[in-house]
Parts: C-alpha cells; sequence; structure tokens
C-alpha cells in the first residue's frame, strides 16, 4: 500500500498507508490526524483539509481542477503547493508522498 | 410559465441580470450568481458586515438593538472574535459529538415510529436543534425545553414578520444566563464568555450578548428547515432513501447535497462601501446589496443539472454555508446534525410515507421562495 507522510505544522511526522483509490484526506481522518479537519466530509465544498505538497511531489501530483483552484482561495494561508487533501487520490505512482500540514484550517 | 418556487432566480440568473427585493424603505439588488457570489462574500472592503442589525434582511432593528457578533463586523476586529468562539463551534468535530447526536435522533425515532404521524418540523426537527445545541454549548438538557417552546425562528412567532415580544424571550434569557454564568461559572458558552479575553480585555457585556444572539438565532430555522426538507425529499422519493440504505458512505455527500439543493439560508446582506453597479442597478455607498446563495447554488455553469439532487454529487461547491470571513461557524453542527438523521434513519427506519405537507414561502421584497415546511407530516415505519 502506498506510503503518505504527513508533517504537522510543528515538525513532527506521520508515515501512513493509505489505499490507492483513497484520499489524502481520508488517510488523514482514519489516522487521528486532527490538522485535517475535512468538515464537509471530501465533497470539496468546505476548504478545511487544506495541506502543502512538498516541492518534490509537485510536479508528480496530478493539478488542481478549476473548483479546487477556485476553493483554495478561501484556505488559510494558501501559498505555493497547496492543494485541498481530498482531491488528491492516492495512486501507486504517488507512494512515498509528502505533504505538510497548515497550522490550522480556520 | 409558472416561476419555480425552489429557484425564483433562475431567468435572472441566466440571462446575467439581477432581481431587486423591494422593502418599503429599500431595494435590495440581488447578486445571483456563483462566482459573482464568491467574490463579494471575500470582498469585505467593499461589501462590509460593518452593520448592526443590517446583515440580515430583512434587517432586524425592530428586533434586536444589539449587533450580532461576529457577523456584523469586518476584518480584523471580525476575525478576532471569530477565534473566540470558534473552540465551540468546533466540538462537533469531535469524535465523541456524533454518538450523542445520534442519540438525540434515535429518541425522537423511537417516539415517531409509535404514532401514526408526527409532524417533521415542530415534533422532531425542533427538538433535535435544540437537544443538539445543549451539547454544542456544553449546557444542561433541559435548557432545551425553553429553547423549543421559542418555535422554529426565535424572531418570528408566525408568517415572516418580525416579532418584538419572541425576541424579548431571547434578550431576557442571554441576560440571565449571562448573570448566571458571572455568579456561578461552568464550562458552558456563557461562563466562556466572561473569561474570553479580546484584544488583552475581557468581552463587554454587549459584546457577549451580541455573540449569543446570533448563536441562538442562527443556526435555528436554518438547521429545522435543513432536517425537514431533508426528510420531505426522502419520503417523496423513496429510491434516495433505499439509495443511501444500499450506500450508507453517500451519507456526507447527501447532506452536502441537501444543504446546496435546499439552501435554508437564502441570502445575506453586505452593506456597499461604493458606488456599484448590480447588472445597472446603481447602489449607493451605504445602500445594501444581496449574496444570494440560493441562486449561486443553481448556477449551471458550475453544478450540472443543478435542479437535481444527486446524493452522490462531488464535487459540491455549494455556498449554502457562505463562503468566505463570515463563513457559517455553525456548519460543523449542522453537518453532524443531518448526517446523524440520515444515518439513523436508514439503520432504523424502512418507510417514510408523506401524509401532508404545507410547503413554508419566504417573502423576499416581492419575491417567493419555498424554504422548509410550516407543517410535514410523515409516518416513520420500522
Amino acid at each position: 500500500m502506498p506510503l503518505v507522510k504527513y508533517i504537522q505544522h510543528d515538525g513532527s511526522e506521520r508515515q501512513i498507508e493509505v489505499e490507492v483509490g483513497q484520499t489524502v484526506m481520508q488517510g488523514a481522518v482514519d489516522n487521528m490526524i486532527d490538522a485535517i479537519a475535512a468538515e464537509c466530509g471530501g465533497a470539496c465544498s468546505c476548504a478545511t483539509c487544506h495541506c502543502y505538497v512538498d516541492e518534490s511531489w509537485r510536479s508528480k501530483v496530478p493539478p488542481a481542477n478549476d473548483i479546487e483552484t477556485e476553493m483554495l482561495e478561501c484556505a488559510v494561508e494558501p501559498a505555493a503547493g497547496s492543494r485541498l487533501s481530498c482531491q488528491i487520490t492516492v495512486t501507486d505512482e504517488l507512494d512515498g508522498l509528502v505533504v505538510h500540514l497548515p497550522e490550522s484550517q480556520y | 410559465m409558472s416561476i419555480d418556487k425552489t429557484d425564483p432566480f433562475r431567468e435572472a440568473r441566466e440571462s446575467d441580470r439581477t432581481v431587486v427585493a423591494n422593502y418599503s424603505d429599500e431595494r435590495i439588488p440581488m447578486i445571483l450568481r456563483h462566482r459573482e457570489v464568491r467574490l463579494a462574500a471575500r470582498d469585505w472592503q467593499t461589501y462590509s458586515s460593518d452593520a448592526p442589525c443590517r446583515v440580515p434582511i430583512p434587517e432586524e432593528s425592530d428586533v434586536r438593538q444589539v449587533r450580532q457578533l461576529p457577523i456584523e463586523v469586518d476584518p480584523p476586529e471580525h476575525t478576532d472574535y471569530r477565534k473566540l468562539v470558534l473552540p465551540f463551534f468546533q466540538r462537533p468535530l469531535d469524535p465523541t459529538m456524533a454518538p450523542k447526536i445520534e442519540a438525540l435522533v434515535d429518541t425522537l425515532l423511537s417516539e415517531a415510529m409509535t404514532k401514526t404521524s408526527v409532524d417533521v418540523v415542530a415534533e422532531f426537527a425542533l427538538p433535535l436543534q435544540s437537544r443538539a445545541l445543549t451539547h454544542l454549548l456544553n449546557m444542561p438538557m433541559e435548557e432545551s425545553e425553553l429553547w423549543i417552546s421559542w418555535g422554529t425562528h426565535v424572531f418570528r412567532t408566525g408568517g415572516d414578520s418580525l416579532d418584538t415580544e419572541q425576541a424579548g424571550a431571547l434578550d431576557r434569557y442571554i441576560e440571565q444566563q449571562l448573570d448566571r454564568a458571572e455568579d456561578n461559572p461552568g464550562a458552558d458558552f456563557f461562563s466562556e464568555l466572561h473569561r474570553a479575553q479580546f484584544k488583552g480585555r475581557g468581552l463587554t457585556r454587549e459584546e457577549m450578548t451580541g455573540i449569543a444572539n446570533l448563536t441562538f438565532a442562527g443556526g435555528r430555522d436554518t438547521i429545522i428547515n435543513l432536517v425537514s426538507s431533508g426528510l420531505g425529499y426522502l419520503a417523496q422519493n423513496p429510491k434516495a432513501l433505499q439509495q443511501l440504505r444500499e450506500n450508507p458512505s453517500l451519507i456526507n455527500t447527501a447532506t452536502e447535497e441537501f444543504v446546496r439543493y435546499f439552501s435554508p439560508k437564502t441570502h445575506i446582506g453586505r452593506v456597499a462601501t461604493k458606488t456599484l453597479d448590480i447588472k445597472g442597478e446603481a447602489v449607493e455607498v451605504d445602500q445594501r446589496v444581496s449574496l444570494c446563495w440560493a441562486s449561486a447554488n443553481r448556477d449551471a455553469s458550475v453544478f450540472e443539472a443543478p435542479a437535481e439532487v444527486r446524493l452522490d454529487r462531488k464535487p459540491n461547491p455549494h455556498l449554502g454555508f457562505g463562503h468566505g470571513p463570515h463563513s457559517c461557524l455553525g456548519a460543523p453542527q449542522a453537518r453532524l446534525v443531518m448526517r446523524s438523521v440520515l444515518k439513523r434513519l436508514v439503520e432504523r427506519v424502512s418507510t417514510l410515507e408523506l401524509i401532508t405537507a404545507e410547503q413554508a414561502i419566504e417573502q423576499i421584497g416581492g419575491i417567493e421562495r419555498n424554504v422548509g415546511f410550516e407543517q410535514l407530516h410523515i409516518r416513520f415505519s420500522e
């Protein structure tokens, strides 16, 4: 199963196996990573599963669509690599993916 | 052609016009398209919320004196107020909350299944909303009995006129609770308002009242209408109930879709800080415009088949909880309540049968829109 590394704002790291087809958001929520709030449960309605894809992975993650791009304008402190983790589906190609989590989703 | 009262803005929205909500002393042009509503909701410098009693439409200066917080201020003050109350409004995200709300649903379902039918508005959604609020505010369950007695809308006893006597009951209640919390502090919402620090000082009584007023008024008819509308839909569409039963993982997307489709909060006001042109309607400084969430949520340029309920709609960038800095603080609570209803419903109830329904019509300055039900009698069968 692909491994996703979640790096929290305080620098602490969690490596989690996420099933292919699941989202990066789901991997975090299922493993009690509180920095991903995911209020809407993955419907791309809320922008509270914001994360930053590590620079080394940005070219490998499929780009955000228009809806996600607009939603990201509402995220707290959007920056290079900003994504909604509910919109990143884990594949074998993303084994080892590294995402950084914001201090707060609000 | 008759106007579809679930989406009375369609023609204007699709022909890129505005509609104007006409009140006796005010004309309020409405922003109708998804993209434009979003942009306005984020542009607080132009579309200001710094206007006591004038963020709701119609305005509420007859029924309250206090400025509701944080909804009736702009950033940066807004953001500081919001941070103070956020811990309470995020309590529904704690995994221990879901079983508590589901237990409330269970009690109501058990009662409903012993009866021939229940009025979902008064006998299900209203008590559920009020009892769930005790968990949000960390208050004793007994308090909900009084809140239930206030009815669906805390400022209204019927129809769309605002009710000063009813609003007075809320004012007195908030006053009493703030007094109580000052004398006997606990871990409840009112006690935390006394403890809160805003810009290095405690909150004034007026600020506490403004926060409490919004807390009680804001998430009341909206949650009741969401739950009632959702149950009304499922009673009329047995296949949808079956779909949820077969695939409970759709409960989250179904909840978002109900928020989009029914849009319990039709719109909200903003005050122009400069002259504006809303599709040919001139807006002077200090005049109001409406950000119409309900219209944006039917925008066909964003939502495929917007007039259809699709329980698996995803992505669903609806604006049912607003958008931008003022987006709904109570969204986690509303979502948890609706999801809990759906979860326990599919586990315990085999059929919902619509007995009678009386649609509620919101009067929006000459425009009529269906919002929830006056009454909705449904038979719940085990």
